[in-house]
């Protein structure tokens, strides 16, 4: 099995987890709106895990909304608030470093009458603050800045944030999902309105996820039906799912702490030493307001496809921002974000970190990387 | 299909690429191509003799599948006359690789491009000089965006480098002092850029030298169009005089010295002579 640096991409599933979800499959498969005996059982389940979700993010049970995943939340989030407070104003502002699905949302809602402002980050991916205040208009609504940046680690200032947008009378959406199991989240002392979470990002199962809406929050629904989750998400809920996540939470809250400091442990590792023991390599994004889980860099004069095969051919699974990887041969925007040139973001390497990981996947990566590293740079024309 | 879905064969030459290397001498000439967007440099460097390429090396910063058209493209043009290399298509270099992933045909296929650049600039290495000459221009123009943003991010003079803390700097060439300026600014930030229109640092040896070990960022044959942000500078727009394509890069802070152009002109024209 290779070692696995990518965490961020996608999780195992707990084993945990699974062993939770399956009588769900099996026993209890009723549809919580019938009324026989299955029925109650399942409407039972879901609301029991709705209130543990909802603790997980000290929110209120029915601020939570079961969705079918990040970007599902993501949408209804913005697309549902956009249209429903439409009379209020229609501009919305994000951040230049958001998660490919809040841009691509915001270029649907540009497309449909909406204005989209970018603010943009400072070298190590913050929002700066003066820098939102600044584009605030009074058609302003909406507020979209992710909790923690997915790609470099870098945590925003969200309870500023929160609190500027409180204040202004705007509401405040946070993807939460690079962050969720690696920060505590509270939604009141954050001041947010709106927040996604991910099932699988916290190893629950795939195709689950969560929005939460404070109360008083308006949105228009995106999937009409049967009018579950109060007719904001219609269609019959994902019961293995809900068990599957309520299970991810209860353990991510009994295990957090430790398993922060320990991936916080790796990483500063992976910090301290990378940069040391090969010259010319620069970490991305904030040296301390990062994940516990994240260590991002770039090598001068390589590119990180070529980096991220021979790291495979090694048995090492990790991520890259080059264009050279990606669908649309574009680099990572976010690492344009901070400021650096297509050549350098090509050269850009990601890990991250998770449960699975142990101390010896550190000690190998370290004594492989540098080889790894040289080789490519005597092939390079720049370096 | 993913972009990183490679044959057996492409895995086979990123792995253990064929000719790697440079070559050196009077009968050597060098082909450059390269796409900063996706990110592919690649340099070919042929040995002619009897208007056959009797050697071949070349370097690539790139893909997978960079590395590995360079090194099939050698393969098939070492030992062959000009004429037949010149004929190699980069078709025929993704068939014998068995296939290359649709998105990379173009980008990562430069190979046999750079062969051929290679090829003419054996063939005509006068008039390759003559162009390379043409494409360091010294040109001024105005700035869009330069009085707009001036004390909103655009510096005109320095009078406190502590300013800058941990901000994004890019400090235009305004000769020998504005390089000074940007040395000294990596004790305040790590991210300096010194963008010149220049091919190389026009500056003396010593000053050069401490440049390139130094933190700082070169943007060589490249110029300042644009500065952009919505209250203060958020954005600069770089025209790069080489490839004739222009980018956005984010900045916090832009330098443009006053006062000294004049004289730096001469000097950086002289220096760059010396290449």
């Amino acid at each position: 099995m290779s070692i696995y640096f990518d965490y961020q991409s996608s999780k195992p599933v707990d084993p945990r987890v699974i062993e939770a979800m399956i009588p769900y499959y099996r026993k209890e498969f009723g549809n919580p709106s019938s009324l026989h005996m299955e029925g109650d059982e399942a409407s039972r389940i879901v609301e029991e895990c709705r209130e543990n979700i909802a603790s997980f993010i000290k929110a209120e049970p029915d601020e939570i909304v079961f969705t079918s995943g990040a970007t599902e939340s993501n949408n209804l989030a913005l697309i549902g608030f956009a249209l429903r407070n439409r009379a209020k104003g229609n501009h919305i502002i994000i951040s230049e470093i958001e998660h490919i699905s809040i841009h691509n949302i915001a270029k649907y809602l540009t497309k449909n009458g909406f204005e989209v402002s970018k603010v943009p980050v400072d070298q190590y991916g913050r929002v700066d603050i003066r820098k939102l205040l600044g584009r605030i208009t009074e058609r302003t609504i909406l507020v979209s800045v992710g909790y923690a940046n997915n790609e470099i680690g870098t945590i925003q200032p969200v309870l500023q944030i929160g609190e500027l947008c409180r204040k202004k009378k705007i509401a405040f959406h946070s993807d939460a999902v690079a962050a969720q199991g690696l920060l505590p989240l509270d939604v009141g002392r954050d001041r947010i309105d709106l927040l996604t979470l991910s099932s699988n990002d916290i190893y629950g199962p795939k195709g689950l996820g969560v929005l939460y809406v404070r109360k008083g929050i308006r949105l228009n629904p995106l999937i009409i039906g049967g009018g579950q989750e109060r007719g904001l998400r219609s269609g019959s809920e994902n019961i293995p799912g809900i068990v599957g996540m309520k299970r991810a939470v209860e353990i991510m809250e009994k295990e957090m702490e430790k398993e922060v400091e320990r991936l916080g442990k790796y990483r500063d590792r992976l910090i301290g030493t990378i940069p040391k023991i090969i010259l010319r390599c620069h970490l991305n994004g904030h040296p301390k307001q990062r994940l516990a889980n994240n260590a991002h860099f770039r090598f001068e004069g390589i590119e990180g496809e070529s980096l991220l095969l021979s790291l495979k051919d090694k048995g090492i699974s990790v991520s890259t921002g080059s264009a050279c990887s990606s669908m649309t041969l574009e680099p990572s925007h976010t690492l344009i974000s901070l400021g650096l040139l297509h050549e350098e973001a090509h050269g850009s390497l990601e890990f991250t970190l998770g449960r699975f990981n142990k101390e010896e996947d550190v000690d190998r990566l370290l004594e492989v990387l540098p080889g790894v590293v040289e080789r490519l740079r005597e092939l390079s024309p720049l370096y | 299909m993913k972009s990183t879905h490679y044959s057996e064969k492409v895995l086979d030459h990123f792995r253990h690429p064929r000719n790697t290397g440079t070559l050196k001498g009077e009968d050597v000439a060098r082909g450059r191509v390269g796409n900063p967007v996706c990110g592919d440099l690649m340099e070919i460097y042929i040995k002619v003799r009897d208007e056959r390429i009797q050697d071949i090396k070349f370097k690539t910063f790139g893909c997978g599948s960079a590395v590995a058209t360079a090194s099939m493209v050698t393969e098939l043009a070492k030992g062959k006359s000009l004429v037949e290399a010149s004929r190699i298509t980069r078709q025929d270099v993704a068939s014998e690789l068995d296939g290359l992933p649709p998105v990379k045909m173009h980008c990562s296929n430069l190979a046999a491009d750079a062969l051929h650049d290679a090829i003419n600039n054996h063939l005509n290495k006068e008039k390759r000089k003559s162009q390379s000459v043409k494409k360091v221009r010294c040109q001024k123009r105005t700035i869009i965006g330069e009085k707009e943003f001036l004390n909103k991010g655009v510096y005109h003079k320095i009078d406190n480098l502590l300013v800058f803390k941990d901000k994004r700097v890019l400090v235009l060439d305004k000769g020998e002092t504005s390089l000074e300026i940007a040395l000294k600014l990596t004790k305040q930030t790590g991210r300096v850029v010194f963008v010149t229109s220049s091919k190389d640092i026009a500056a003396s040896v010593t000053l050069r030298a401490k440049a390139r070990q130094s933190d700082v960022k070169f943007l060589y044959q490249s110029e300042v169009l644009e500065v952009r942000g919505t209250d203060e500078v958020e954005r600069v727009l770089i025209h790069d005089l080489d490839e004739d394509e222009e980018y956005e890069l984010f900045v916090d802070s832009v330098i443009i010295l006053q006062g000294e152009r004049h004289s730096s002109k001469k000097k950086s024209a002289r220096l760059l002579n010396n290449y």
